[in-house]
C-alpha cells in the first residue's frame, strides 16, 4: 500500500491533468471526423464527376492506337513456385495494347524460375540495359518464346524494393505498373489506371482502388463473383479497405493531396522514378517513400508531381484472417508511414513545397500518425477519469459518440457512395453483412488496430526495420471452382 | 461538466445519421435489384427490336414504334452497344433508325446543352454513329477536353479538309487527352492529312510543331523531307530530335546526310535519334561515324550507335567487333552486350 500522501498527490495530479486529457482527445476527434466529413463530401463530388466521365466511354482508341502510353508490369516474386503461373497467365491476358511483363525472382530458393522456364517456354537471352540504380546481381535473363512480352529476370535476394529497381533497369515502356505477385488485377484495370496520363501530364503516378477478395468467387486469376466475407477479421477490413480507398484517397485527390499510393498496385512513369533514384532498400514504406520523393522532387526541380488517384475496382488482393499475422501488417505499415515521415521531415510546414508542406504533411503527421497516440491516450484518460470521478459519465458517452459513432456513420456513408458508384456487392447477405461489419468496425477492431499501430511506433523509434512475414490461404482455396 | 442537452443532440444526430445511411443503403439496395432487373429485361427487348429492323429488308414502322416508346437510357445502351460491330450499309440503317426513333435529334439537344456530361454524351452517341454534322465539329472547340477529345475521335472519320486544319491547330491542345485524341485521329485520317500537315509545320514552332513532327513521323513520306531538314536546325533540342526520328523515317540519302550531322550535335538525345535513324535506313556508308558514337559520354547514345552498327550488318559488325578490342572501356562494353544479342533482338 502506498501512503496516504503518496495517494493524494497522485489524486490532485490526475484531477489537474485528466480533465484537459479528455478535452483534448475529445476536440481531437471531434476535428478529425470533422476533416472525414469533408473528404467524404469530396469524394462525393469526384465520384460523381468520374462517373459522368466514364458512362457509355469505349476505350477502343486507347486500345488500337499506336499512340497509347505504354505499360511494363513489374512483377517480383519469392518462392512463389505454388501460384507463379496462375498469376502470370492472369497478368499475360490484361487487355492493354503492348504489354510488357517482367517478373523478377527475387532470389528465390524453391523452384519458382525452373517453373516459369517450364510453362512459359522461357529461353536464355541478354539485353542491353542501363544500370542507373545499384541492385543485387542479375543471375539471368530469360525471354518466352511463346509470350512476345514476357521477360523473366532471376536476380540474388534483396528485397522488393530490390527487385522492382531491377525491374525498372529492364523495363522498356513509358510508364511502369509495380504490383505484388498476389495482387488480382481486373482485365481492364491497366485501361483505367491509365486515364489520369492521358487527361494530365503533370501526372508522374496513380493508384487505384484495392479490395478484398477473401469470400469471393476466383477464376483463372479474375475474380468472377463479389462477395462479402463472413469471416470476421476479413469482413471489418473490407469496410476498412472501402473507407481508407473510397473516401480517403478520392476525397484528396480532389483537394491534391494523395501521397499514398499502394504497393500492391500502382502505375509510375519510369523516366521519372530512375530520375528519382527508384525504391529504397532501407524502409519497410518504400511504395510511401517513393510517392512523397516523387512529390518532394516536383516542387524542388520541378516535372510532373501530380498523384492521382482512380476510384474504380482495379485490382484484389487478399488480406489476413489472423489477428497475428494482420498485426505484424499493420505495425509494419505504421512504421513505414513514421520512416517516410521523419525522411522527409524537411516538408512539414515548409512553403517551399506549397499545399503538400502547409497542410497535406501536416494532415499526416496528425490524422494518420498520431492517431494512435492520442487515440490511446484519450481512451486511458476517459476509463481513469471515470474511476476517479473526474468527469461525470455524461462527458464519457459523448466522448465515445464522437470519437466512434461518427466513425460508424461515415463507415455507413462510404458504403453508400460504393452503392451508388460501382455497387459490387449486390445480393442482400452481402449487404446485411457488409453493414455489420461498418458497426461492428470501431467495437474493438479499430482499439486493436491502434495497438498495432502503437508498437509499429514503438518499432519505429527503436529503429527495427523487419518485414515479418505474410501468411496467405492462397486463391486456390477461396473457390472450389478455381482450376 | 457537459449539458445532458449538449449530450442528447449528439446522441440524437448520430441515431439520425445512422437510420438515414441504413434507410438509403438497404433502400437504393431495393431499388438497384428492381431497376437492374427492369433494365435487363428493356436491353433484352430493345435489342431484339433493333436485330429484327437491321435484318429485315425494310423498316417496319410497328418495330420503329416499339422500340421508340423504350426510355432513352435503353434507347442509348442498345445503340451505342451495336454500333460498335457494325460497319457500311448496316450503319447507315442504324443512322436511319435512329433518326427515326429521334434519337439524334436527342444527341444533338445534349451536344447543344450547357452540362459537360450531356455534351460529352451527345458526342459520344454521334460518333459511333458515324453522324456527320456540323454541330460535332463545332465541338472541337469545347472548353471541356473529355468533349473535345471524343469529337476528335468523330472527326477521324470525317475527314473533310476544314475539319483536318481545325484538327492540325488542335496539336497544341493543352489537355492530354484532346493532344492525344487529335493526333490519333489525324493519323487514322491518313494521305489527306499530308498536306496540310507540310504547311502547318512551315508556319509553326514550339509545342505544336513537335507534335506535328511526330505525326509526320507515323506518317513517313518522303514530302516532310524539307520540314525534317528545316527543324534540324532548330535551336530546341526536342524539335531537332523529333527532326532526327523524321529523318530516319523518311530514309533517303539526302535525309541521310543530315543525320550524318546530327550525329555531332550538342545535345545527347539528338545524337541518339540520328543514330538510330541511320541504323533503321541501314545507311552503311554511315558506318565510321556511328562507330563513333561508339565512344559518346552518352549511354543511350552509345547504346543507339551500337544498334545501329548491328542493324548495318557486315560492316558495322566489323567495326562493333573492332571496338572490343579498343582503348574505350565504354564503347567496348557496349559493343560486347551488342554482339551477345541474339539474331532476332531489336
Amino acid at each position: 500500500m502506498m501512503p496516504p500522501e503518496i495517494m493524494d498527490t497522485i489524486g490532485t495530479v490526475a484531477h489537474a491533468v485528466l480533465p484537459t486529457v479528455d478535452v483534448l482527445a475529445l476536440v481531437y476527434f471531434l476535428v478529425v471526423n470533422s476533416w472525414y466529413l469533408v473528404l467524404l463530401a469530396s469524394a462525393a463530388i469526384e465520384m460523381r464527376r468520374h462517373i459522368l466521365l466514364i458512362t457509355d466511354e469505349s476505350r477502343h482508341l486507347l486500345l488500337s492506337s499506336t499512340l497509347s502510353p505504354t505499360i511494363s508490369i513489374l512483377a517480383p516474386a519469392y518462392n512463389e513456385e505454388a501460384t507463379i503461373e496462375a498469376s502470370l497467365r492472369a497478368l499475360l491476358a490484361l487487355q492493354y495494347p503492348r504489354l510488357e511483363v517482367i517478373v523478377i525472382s527475387d532470389g528465390s530458393k524453391d523452384t519458382t524460375v525452373q517453373v516459369l522456364i517450364d510453362r512459359f517456354d522461357l529461353v536464355p537471352v541478354k539485353r542491353i540495359y542501363q544500370q542507373r540504380i545499384k541492385t543485387k546481381p542479375v543471375r539471368g535473363l530469360y525471354r518466352s518464346v511463346t509470350h512476345p512480352g514476357l521477360v523473366v529476370v532471376d536476380k540474388e535476394n534483396g528485397g522488393k524494393a530490390d527487385a522492382l529497381n531491377v525491374g525498372l533497369s529492364f523495363a522498356r515502356n513509358e510508364l511502369v505498373c509495380a504490383m505484388d505477385a498476389d495482387t488480382l488485377i481486373e482485365g481492364d484495370g491497366l485501361q483505367r489506371m491509365v486515364r489520369p496520363f492521358l487527361h494530365s501530364p503533370d501526372v508522374v503516378a496513380t493508384g487505384g482502388t484495392i479490395r478484398v477478395v477473401n469470400g469471393s468467387e476466383v477464376r483463372f486469376g479474375r475474380v468472377v463473383t463479389t462477395r462479402v466475407p463472413s469471416h470476421t477479421l476479413a469482413g471489418l477490413q473490407v469496410v476498412e479497405y472501402l473507407r481508407a480507398f473510397l473516401f480517403g484517397r478520392l476525397g484528396w485527390n480532389r483537394l491534391g493531396g494523395n501521397l499514398i499510393i499502394s504497393g500492391a498496385f500502382g502505375l509510375f512513369r519510369r523516366e521519372s522514378v530512375l530520375s528519382a533514384g527508384g525504391y529504397l532498400h532501407d524502409t519497410v514504406g518504400e511504395d510511401m517513400e517513393l510517392v512523397l520523393r516523387l512529390k518532394r522532387l516536383s516542387y524542388e526541380q520541378g516535372g510532373p508531381g501530380r498523384i492521382a488517384f482512380v476510384p474504380d475496382p482495379v485490382a484484389w488482393t487478399e488480406v489476413p484472417e489472423s489477428l497475428r499475422v494482420l498485426g505484424r501488417q499493420r505495425d509494419r505499415w505504421h512504421r513505414g508511414l513514421a520512416d517516410v515521415l521523419w525522411r522527409h521531415r524537411g516538408m512539414f510546414m515548409n512553403r517551399r513545397y506549397g499545399a503538400t508542406g502547409l497542410f497535406v504533411f501536416p494532415c499526416y503527421v496528425i490524422i494518420d500518425l498520431l492517431s494512435p497516440v492520442i487515440e490511446a491516450a484519450g481512451l486511458v484518460a476517459i476509463v481513469l477519469s471515470l474511476v476517479l470521478g473526474v468527469v461525470d459519465s455524461t462527458f464519457a458517452v459523448l466522448f465515445l459518440l464522437t470519437a466512434y459513432g461518427l466513425g460508424t456513420a461515415l463507415s455507413a456513408f462510404t458504403l453508400i457512395l460504393e452503392d451508388l458508384s460501382f455497387h459490387r456487392y449486390t445480393t442482400f447477405r452481402d449487404r446485411a453483412l457488409l453493414f455489420c461489419w461498418a458497426l461492428l468496425e470501431n467495437l474493438g477492431y479499430r482499439q486493436l488496430t491502434v495497438v498495432w499501430r502503437l508498437r509499429g511506433l514503438w518499432k519505429f523509434l527503436r529503429g527495427r526495420k523487419e518485414w515479418g512475414a505474410m501468411e496467405r490461404k492462397g486463391f486456390v482455396h477461396l473457390s472450389a471452382a478455381e482450376k | 461538466m457537459i449539458k445532458e442537452g449538449i449530450l442528447d443532440v449528439v446522441m440524437a444526430a448520430e441515431v439520425g445519421l445512422l437510420v438515414v445511411s441504413v434507410f438509403l443503403y438497404f433502400a437504393h439496395g431495393v431499388w438497384l435489384f428492381f431497376h437492374q432487373r427492369r433494365r435487363e429485361r428493356l436491353i433484352g427487348e430493345a435489342r431484339k427490336q433493333l436485330a429484327r429492323l437491321l435484318t429485315r429488308s425494310t423498316v417496319s414502322p410497328e418495330n420503329v414504334h416499339a422500340l421508340g416508346r423504350l426510355p432513352h437510357g435503353v434507347q442509348i445502351a442498345v445503340f451505342l452497344e451495336i454500333s460498335q460491330n457494325i460497319t457500311g450499309t448496316g450503319k447507315e440503317k442504324l443512322r436511319f433508325i435512329a433518326g427515326e426513333i429521334r434519337l439524334l435529334d436527342r444527341a444533338m439537344g445534349y451536344c447543344r446543352s450547357r452540362s459537360w456530361s450531356r455534351r460529352l454524351r451527345g458526342t459520344r452517341l454521334l460518333a459511333r454513329m458515324d453522324v456527320s454534322d456540323p454541330l460535332v465539329e463545332q465541338l472541337l472547340a469545347d472548353p471541356h477536353p473529355a468533349v473535345r477529345a471524343q469529337a476528335a475521335e468523330w472527326a477521324a472519320a470525317h475527314p473533310t479538309v476544314p475539319v483536318v486544319a481545325e484538327m492540325l491547330d488542335m496539336l497544341a491542345d493543352p489537355a492530354t487527352l484532346a493532344r492525344f485524341a487529335v493526333q490519333d485521329a489525324l493519323l487514322r485520317m491518313g494521305p489527306i492529312v499530308v498536306d496540310p500537315l507540310v504547311r502547318f509545320l512551315e508556319t509553326h514552332s514550339g509545342k505544336p510543331a513537335e507534335s506535328g513532327l511526330r505525326l509526320a513521323e507515323a506518317l513517313a513520306g518522303p514530302t516532310f523531307l524539307p520540314a525534317g531538314i528545316s527543324f534540324a536546325s532548330s535551336e530546341d533540342p526536342a524539335l531537332r530530335t523529333s527532326a532526327a526520328n523524321l529523318l530516319g523515317a523518311i530514309g533517303n540519302m539526302s535525309a541521310a546526310s543530315r543525320l550524318i550531322e546530327m550525329l555531332s550535335d550538342s545535345h545527347s538525345d539528338v545524337r541518339a535519334s540520328a543514330a538510330s535513324g541511320l541504323g533503321r535506313m541501314r545507311h552503311w556508308q554511315a558506318a565510321s561515324d556511328l562507330a563513333k558514337g561508339l565512344c559518346d559520354s552518352a549511354w543511350a547514345v552509345r547504346r543507339d550507335s551500337a544498334l545501329a552498327l548491328r542493324a548495318l550488318g557486315a560492316p558495322g559488325v566489323l567495326l562493333l567487333r573492332r571496338a572490343l578490342k579498343g582503348s574505350d572501356a565504354f564503347a567496348a562494353d557496349m559493343a560486347r552486350q551488342t554482339l551477345d544479342l541474339p539474331a532476332t533482338a531489336g
